[in-house]
């Protein structure tokens, strides 16, 4: 294990908190006072996925966790997680649910994916800048009553999400969305 | 995507940035109705007040020659409004830019925001409570749901009585803590080990006492109700006067409302000679920290000297109201040119 100091803090990181393994989801500097400066985070347990906030002095230091990333490809939902496998070695992990989240959603079988393993634990998906997903249902009147322009109406992907769209997007297109925010970025 | 871009494509947007400009019209109309003067106080300046805590923008004016001299953006008000106190002026407020700098990456600071400050002549500090609890009513009156604000899920009876609780009780309540047994350094390290928080010799005293209160007061500041809390550590007065019954406690309180900390309110300090020592004591820590430093606004010591009224003021985000108002958790939400648009990475 690596030390760090509160300056190298990345969104995405994992840490130990507590003698147990955390992800840091959000981080932001806090200044009250006085010169003090320091560091709020949001921690998620890998244990539990549980999420807590810690405030940490600014330049306090923090174990890394090492993590490796995995090119895998999904196989399908299992129990409370979901079965990727590495195509080269034909190895096959289980990413507990609690800890991919809202993710999920835009999940494709058979698409690959950035794996996270700790120790032989696969501990989540590393979330792509953008992912590509077709609109299987949209209704072409667009949303009853809104008629501002730049209005926007729900669609359903080919993962079965529902994501709000532009009025011209068109059911069999090809979107972009970003998965942080799971909101729709643009035609792909 | 800039704001002005997701406006263009998303009108429903502009509604939420209206917020701002409802905001500031009935702030305005409160304080004229109760009589305040508004001034305007310069945002260039060259000698601001000391205050460890922030990293102050400089630049430099020139003269016909283009010979320099430092100058700094205003981090506040302050002492311009205070100056005008001394010259008489009453009751004043002033709503103007105010620049921090390294207040990045966060959801609640801007390096350039819009503050709120707000000063009454011959009062105590706990009328300025009041004015807060009438202030943020008022707004929600006209853009609210009549007494209830509602925030994030939450409601918030603005027509009841804030929660008001010293920092000394909210210690003790939230932490277990005895505050005046905190003040020792020895065992506030203790006190800190105990609880599980790494300690180190180079920790400030306000490094520890703040730890926990981030981890274990600011939690629950605002929750169901606005809280005030108040009278802060005597090493934290920052502008505020001692607490005359007990110069261990500043006069000074903040009041959140949904985990968001909206005011700074100082019993104001008007005894010159504690002010310049503490000036001093503040740049000093501003040298040790490698912040910007200068020369202290000595103007503002000449205006206590020449007797500045007893008074209490506070500055409020102006930002963080509308944040409040327009029910959105990042302050970039609420400015139609967020620092974010303006320096890209």
């Amino acid at each position: 294990m690596a030390s760090i100091s509160t300056a190298d803090f990345k969104k995405g990181i994992f840490v130990t908190f507590k003698n147990e393994p955390h992800q840091i989801m959000e981080f932001q500097h806090v200044n009250p006072g006085k010169g003090s400066a320091f560091v709020r985070t949001r921690l998620k347990s890998l244990k539990t996925g549980k999420v807590q906030e810690f405030t940490y002095k600014s330049g306090e230091s923090v174990e890394e966790l090492p993590v490796e990333t995995h090119e895998m490809q999904y196989l399908y939902p299992e129990g409370d997680g979901y079965v990727f496998m590495d195509n080269r070695t034909y190895d096959q992990v289980t990413v507990p649910k609690l800890l991919i989240g809202d993710f999920v959603r835009f999940m494709k079988e058979n698409d690959t994916y950035q794996i996270l393993i700790h120790e032989e634990d696969a501990i989540g998906v590393r979330l792509p800048k953008k992912v590509r997903l077709m609109v299987t249902e949209a209704n072409e009147g667009g949303a009853k009553g809104n008629t501002v322009g730049g209005a926007m109406k729900a669609v359903t992907l080919e993962t079965g999400a529902e994501i709000n769209v532009p009025l011209f997007i068109k059911q069999g297109e090809m979107i972009a969305i970003d998965p942080e925010t799971g909101s729709y970025v643009e035609r792909a | 995507m800039k704001t002005w871009q997701k406006l263009k494509t998303n009108p429903i947007l502009w509604k939420q940035y209206f917020v701002r400009e409802r905001v500031i019209k009935e702030v305005r109309s409160f304080f004229d109705e109760r009589k305040f003067h508004e001034v305007e106080t310069p945002i260039l300046i060259g000698n601001p007040p000391a205050e460890s805590y922030i990293d102050v923008f400089q630049t430099t004016l020139l003269d016909r020659t283009r010979k320099g001299t430092p100058a700094y953006l205003s981090t506040s008000p302050e002492v311009a409004l205070k100056k005008l106190m001394t010259a008489g002026i009453g009751n004043c407020y002033s709503i103007t830019k105010s620049f921090r700098n390294t207040e990045m990456q966060s959801n609640t600071h801007n390096p350039e925001f819009t503050i709120l400050e707000w000063y009454r002549v011959n009062t105590q500090y706990k009328t300025i409570m009041d004015d807060c609890e009438t202030l943020l009513l008022s707004i929600n009156k006209t853009l609210g749901d009549g007494n209830i604000l509602k925030y994030q899920g939450k409601s918030f009876d603005l027509s009841k009585k804030w929660e008001r609780i010293s920092v000394k009780d909210a210690f003790l309540r939230w932490a277990n803590v005895d505050l005046l047994e905190f003040f020792e350094m020895e065992k506030a390290k203790k006190i800190c080990a105990k609880k599980g928080y790494t300690v180190a010799s180079k920790n400030t005293w306000e490094e520890l006492y703040n730890q926990i209160y981030l981890n274990e007061i600011e939690p629950h500041l605002g929750v169901d109700t606005p809280t005030v809390i108040y009278e802060f550590p005597g090493s934290m007065a920052a502008l505020a006067r001692k607490k005359p019954s007990d110069p261990r406690f500043a006069e000074r309180f903040e009041f959140y409302i949904a985990g968001l900390e909206l005011g700074d309110c100082y019993g104001e300090l008007t005894n010159w000679k504690e002010q310049e020592m503490r000036f001093q004591e503040e740049l000093k820590e501003l040298k040790r920290l490698g912040k910007t430093t200068y020369d202290y606004d000595n103007d503002f010591i000449h205006a206590l000297k020449e007797g500045m009224p007893e008074s209490s003021g506070i500055a409020v985000g102006i930002d963080r109201l509308i944040m409040l108002f327009a029910n959105v958790t990042n302050i970039a939400d609420t400015m139609f040119f967020p620092i974010g648009d303006l320096f890209e990475k």
